[in-house]
């Protein structure tokens, strides 16, 4: 998994990339909530999903797609860690 | 008995005032309290010099608040423009000016935006700002009051003291406006649809008896007020005292947290486009919710890929699923009853047989009725459900609403809807495509003329061209390619910007490419095949 820094950095590059749709809010802010800004609608909701997929490899399980994790940048990066820590624990099961 | 909409709220608070008529979460404002508080609205227009006729835009996303609103421009006489609150200040601008709005209804959140829009729409005289609870309580007055240039700022407690009687039918009768609502123009300007009491009638009507709507029923679009689904919810729900449901902001983002709101706010018929029913058909994790008060399924605005209508009704085998279609300027003119246990369509389901009180009929392009399987026309709708006109566009309108072909002996409007179609075998009309630069993106109508008149606005821009790519999810995504001065060194981030300052988020292009030149064809047009083709 990414560090930190770097998770939240390619996440927030993204979002601002690709998403965000008023340039006045950028430079974004980790915390800032992307459903206020209306940054995240049911499109943009998905293309972060299928990017998500592609670029980290982690699909978001359809019970998973709700405002508690997608509603900032650091929710979203909280929520892939979680994944990813789930996912590690499975692997030292099986093994 | 004056057969106008706000006839409908009127009638229902006889019936069952204490009924919900606008429901969001476990709070509702009964028949009764609608009735009363749009009177309240109404005079409250009146005292502001709004006369018959006049236009009020209503600045506000769904709500009760925003149904109270839309009754209240109504009894008042008046004719209401919604405004979207998501839309760039400068669209808002130019359709504020084209209807010649004088008084913005808005809410607490949308007060700002609304007295802010004076500096571009001089004409602005009074903002009248709902209170919290939707409007049951007096908002407090602001601190500092109106900037002395500005509007008014007309508090809620200055409504609540307006008597709450009933108001007369005044001067209004069925053939005047009830509403305008603004779609996408091909030459760069939004155009705004006049629709009249009857013809809203004849569609709300024929909705609530098509859905079957009882007193029982909890009704639910997520359409907005400037999208012409939002008439369903809003007035054939009331027709049948019927309770609208309002979902929260932000959950229909979310396909689970929609279907669990289904579930708990126990929606009974559902309408929207078929994006939102496929989002929740792939992402909404259905069978995993109890949804069997939900009896019908309707979806308009776009069409429904087969596989994804498959995979809803087998995930959700129990209600009715009912295709509509019909452009703002008809209201829903044609009908389609999916028949119960289709689960493996291959084609789009057709678009069906006229409504009540409506006639659809197509034209081949040698001027002939299209009357078998295998020919092909353009789709003309007559019927009183026709738009008056597009507002302020005569030369518009008459290219649109045209003499019928059909009816020699005297002048009758018919519609021509620029959607090619053809017959089944059972005699339902199947859409095949359009005729011209008009695709559609979530459900919402975009012409391709009007991205293209944004993207020459901005001055590096010497060429652009506009193109569909067809999507599943979305039915259109708009690719932008584009020529512009080298010196300029014009960016993708550049061009979007410049289009999100002028154009809804909807028409903003999904994919922006570069090119020195665009090809052309024989005729020196530029080659829109080969651009396609191009971008496959």
């Amino acid at each position: 998994m990414k560090g930190v820094s770097q998770l939240e950095e390619v996440i927030n590059d993204y979002v601002s990339r690709e998403l965000v749709q008023d340039a006045s809010l950028l430079p974004l802010g980790n915390a800032t909530s992307l459903l206020e800004t209306g940054i995240i609608d049911s499109l943009s909701l998905l293309r972060l999903v299928v990017f998500i997929q592609q670029r980290l490899g982690i699909t978001v399980d359809d019970v998973d797609l709700v405002p508690e994790h997608f509603d900032t940048i650091d929710a979203i990066c909280a929520y892939l860690r979680s994944r990813e820590a789930g996912r590690a624990g499975q692997a030292v099961g099986h093994g | 008995m004056a057969y106008l909409l706000q006839r409908l709220l009127t009638d229902s608070a006889a019936r069952a005032a204490r009924r919900p008529a606008v429901a969001v979460g476990a709070r509702f404002l009964t028949y009764a309290e609608l009735d009363q508080l749009s009177n309240q609205v109404g005079r409250a227009l009146l005292a502001q010099g709004v006369t018959p006729g006049d236009r009020v835009g209503i600045l506000s996303p769904k709500s009760a608040a925003a149904v109270v609103a839309q009754y209240g421009v109504l009894k008042a006489g008046a004719c209401y423009v919604p405004l979207d609150p998501k839309s760039p200040a400068s669209r808002l601008a130019t359709i504020m000016t084209d209807s010649g709005v004088t008084v913005v209804l808005a809410d607490q959140a949308t007060a700002g935006q609304a007295a802010a829009l004076a500096d571009s729409v001089p004409q602005l005289r009074a903002v009248i700002v709902s209170g919290p609870h939707w409007g049951r309580d007096a908002a407090p007055r602001p601190a500092d009051g109106p900037a002395p240039q500005g509007p008014a700022i007309v508090p809620w407690e200055a409504v609540l003291a307006e008597p709450a009687g009933a108001l007369g039918d005044g001067l209004t009768i069925d053939s005047d406006l009830a509403y305008i609502l603004y779609t996408s123009g091909s030459t760069g300007t939004p155009k705004g649809v006049m629709i009249s009491h009857r013809a809203s009638l004849t569609f709300v009507e024929w909705a609530a008896a098509c859905a079957g709507l009882t007193e029982e029923d909890r009704v639910c679009s997520p359409a907005p007020l400037h999208f012409d689904l939002s008439v369903f919810d809003v007035f054939a729900a009331c027709k049948a005292g019927a309770c609208m449901a309002v979902v929260p902001e932000n959950t229909s983002i979310f396909p689970a947290r929609l279907a669990q709101w289904l579930e708990r706010a126990q929606i009974s018929v559902w309408y929207s486009v078929p994006s939102v029913l496929t989002m929740l058909a792939t992402h909404g994790n259905l069978p995993g919710f109890e949804l069997s008060r939900l009896r019908a399924v309707i979806f308009a605005g776009e069409v429904f890929p087969a596989k994804h209508l498959n995979r809803l009704m087998t995930e959700l085998p129990g209600p009715r699923y009912l295709n509509w279609y019909g452009p703002t300027e008809t209201n829903v003119c044609t009908w389609y009853e999916v028949p119960p246990g289709s689960g493996e369509l291959t084609a789009p389901v057709p678009i069906g047989k006229a409504c009540a009180n409506t006639d659809a009929f197509a034209v081949t392009s040698e001027g002939g009725r299209v009357a078998k399987p295998g020919e092909e026309g353009e789709l003309y709708v007559r019927g009183s459900g026709l738009m008056r006109g597009y507002w302020g566009d005569q030369e518009k309108t008459r290219r649109m609403l045209v003499r019928n072909p059909f009816q020699a002996a005297y002048d009758e409007p018919a519609y021509r809807t620029g959607d090619l179609v053809t017959l089944d075998d059972a005699g339902n009309y199947v859409f095949l495509g359009r005729r011209d630069g008009m695709v559609k993106t979530r459900g919402y109508r975009v012409e391709l003329g009007e991205v293209e008149a944004a993207l020459y606005a901005h001055p590096a821009i010497r060429e652009a061209v506009v193109l569909p790519v067809p999507d599943e999810l979305l039915g259109s995504r708009l690719r932008a390619v584009i020529c512009a001065d080298v010196a300029a060194g014009l960016t993708r981030e550049e061009v979007l910007d410049h289009c999100r300052r002028r154009l809804p988020s909807y028409m903003v292009p999904d994919v922006v490419e570069f090119l020195e030149a665009l090809p052309r064809t024989s005729t020196d047009k530029v080659d829109r095949a080969r651009l396609a083709e191009h971008g496959k």
